[in-house]
């Protein structure tokens, strides 16, 4: 087996790609052998790992060679309205037409802390160089979605927990917010504390991805590290305004104008 | 002669429809109501007759709701609907208090907008009320969580009276109380609506003699009944 070096990084050929998939064929007897029910779920998840990462390293590569700001605004927008879409399918509770929501939350987070970052932290020349706008954003939307979906779930179920308590407050003549500020609070806590938690995890429990990926691919631990350290304070922030951005705007939807509790027995 | 002051609290051709599995049924079906000042009325019937529904109509706490309601000589569509709560003030069933003290929670209203800049009451006034439903054992430090459920109904209810309502709706408030409870419970009812209150209350129990008037609700229809 001969390895490949490009630039001090050592370069995966296509067999060693498909020694490593050998890993998921042993996963798959197990999962067969001990009768999981999961075997389809993740021959079809390994599949679409490599049919999605190679087309994503095809996309990239495009973008990259094609320079153009258009192009790096539409990919930044299907990458968008795709978390969306995750955030809907993972709030089943969440009443119907929080797409605005979850679209606006997600991209305001994504253009304000992605070219917060790229712009005054990593100074990328032209502003939408696509080698830095790109992997960042992704960090930026894939990070906040999962905040926003926590917020946007946690919101939902906690208000229909607290239905009496919702209905006590709101007889005597709480707002839509007094009576649902409880459930509010409660929702952004469990958004954030993935972040917080990791943030406080860093570099002692795990090593962080990106930084794993740059020193893997020759960078300078210490450079790598700084580069890790915005990377984490962004997400931080972009988990943040997205779920705040997303509660704020949704959670009127269970209450009438007249500021009533929609509890299930009253939901169409 | 003097002008007759009109009912406090009154319904015309109140609707209430719900979509259910044989189709939409009309869980009250054009009901009229009027309450007077100084009036306590009972509403009985059969569970799952829609009293509790009546209870939240009246009170604007609930959608999709038809007819007209009238307090105090003014319509609803010119009251705001959280004024309207202020003063026609519905007691849940399921008594719900917020976490915290028994005094924070008595305290809860006050720290809504509706009585921004309104005195909230003081700790002697708290511990007299208290007093007044038999919770003299009950420390205003104490956790909600500790209070039994007996003790939590009259708390929720002691909240609800302190705001100052003109009108109560009670649903089922001595469902959880033993019998002196229950009747410390009623004794305040009578006095509010002694001092000019209106009160329509949803109970199961057998009559207790408080009540003015009795009112029979089956079948989406409010009917006067013998007391």
């Amino acid at each position: 087996m001969t390895t490949q070096l490009a630039g001090g990084v050592v370069l995966i050929g296509w067999p060693q790609l498909l020694l490593a998939s050998g890993f998921v064929f042993v996963t798959g007897a197990l999962a067969l052998w001990m009768q999981l029910g999961l075997t389809k779920d993740l021959a079809i998840g390994a599949a679409r790992t490599y049919i999605q990462l190679l087309l994503l390293g095809v996309v990239l590569g495009w973008a990259f060679q094609a320079d153009r700001w258009y192009w790096v605004v539409g990919i930044l927008g299907i990458m968008t309205v795709a978390a969306a879409r995750i955030i809907l399918k993972r709030a089943p509770d969440a009443p119907a037409g929080l797409f605005l929501a979850a679209v606006t939350s997600m991209a305001v987070t994504g253009i304000t802390v992605t070219f917060a970052v790229t712009g005054l932290v990593i100074g990328a020349d032209p502003w939408y160089s696509p080698r830095y706008v790109i992997p960042i954003a992704g960090m930026v939307l894939g990070n906040s979605m999962t905040g926003i979906a926590l917020s946007l779930e946690r919101v939902f179920s906690d208000l229909d927990s607290r239905a009496d308590e919702v209905l006590a407050m709101s007889a005597l003549g709480a707002t839509a917010w007094e009576a649902a500020h409880p459930s509010i609070r409660t929702a952004l806590r469990a958004g954030l504390i993935p972040a917080i938690n990791s943030m406080a995890a860093a570099g002692i429990v795990f090593i962080p991805g990106m930084m794993t990926g740059q020193i893997l691919a020759g960078a300078d631990p210490l450079e790598a590290t700084k580069y890790q350290i915005v990377v984490m304070l962004m997400v931080a922030a972009a988990e943040v305004i997205g779920a705040v951005i997303a509660v704020l705007m949704s959670y009127k939807r269970r209450f009438t104008p007249d500021g009533v509790f929609l509890e299930k027995g009253l939901r169409d | 002669m003097p002008e007759t002051p009109p009912p406090l609290l009154a319904a015309r051709a109140l609707t209430v429809s719900r979509r259910v599995d044989a189709g939409l049924i009309r869980i009250l079906d054009a009901i009229d109501l009027t309450l007077d000042a100084g009036t306590l009325a009972d509403v009985v019937g059969p569970s799952g007759a829609g009293k509790t529904t009546l209870l939240l109509a009246l009170a604007r706490l609930l959608p999709g709701v038809e007819g007209a309601l009238i307090f105090d000589g003014a319509p609803a569509t010119t009251i705001d609907p959280r004024v309207w709560r202020a003063s026609i003030a519905y007691l849940p069933q399921r008594n719900a208090l917020l976490p915290g003290t028994v005094a924070a929670s008595l305290r809860a209203p006050w720290r809504l907008k509706i009585r921004a800049g309104a005195q909230a009451p003081s700790d002697e006034a708290l511990r007299v009320a208290l007093d007044g439903v038999r919770l003299t054992d009950v420390a205003l430090d104490r956790d909600v969580a500790r209070l039994s459920e007996g003790q939590a109904a009259r708390v929720a209810f002691l909240r609800t009276l302190l705001t100052g309502p003109r009108v109560l709706l009670l649903d089922e408030p001595d469902a959880a109380l033993d019998a002196e409870s229950s009747a410390e419970v009623g004794r305040l009812t009578r006095e509010f609506t002694g001092a000019g209150g209106a009160v329509i209350r949803v109970r199961h129990h057998v009559a207790d003699g408080l009540a003015d008037r009795r009112l029979h609700l089956a079948g989406g229809h409010l009917t006067e009944v013998a007391l």
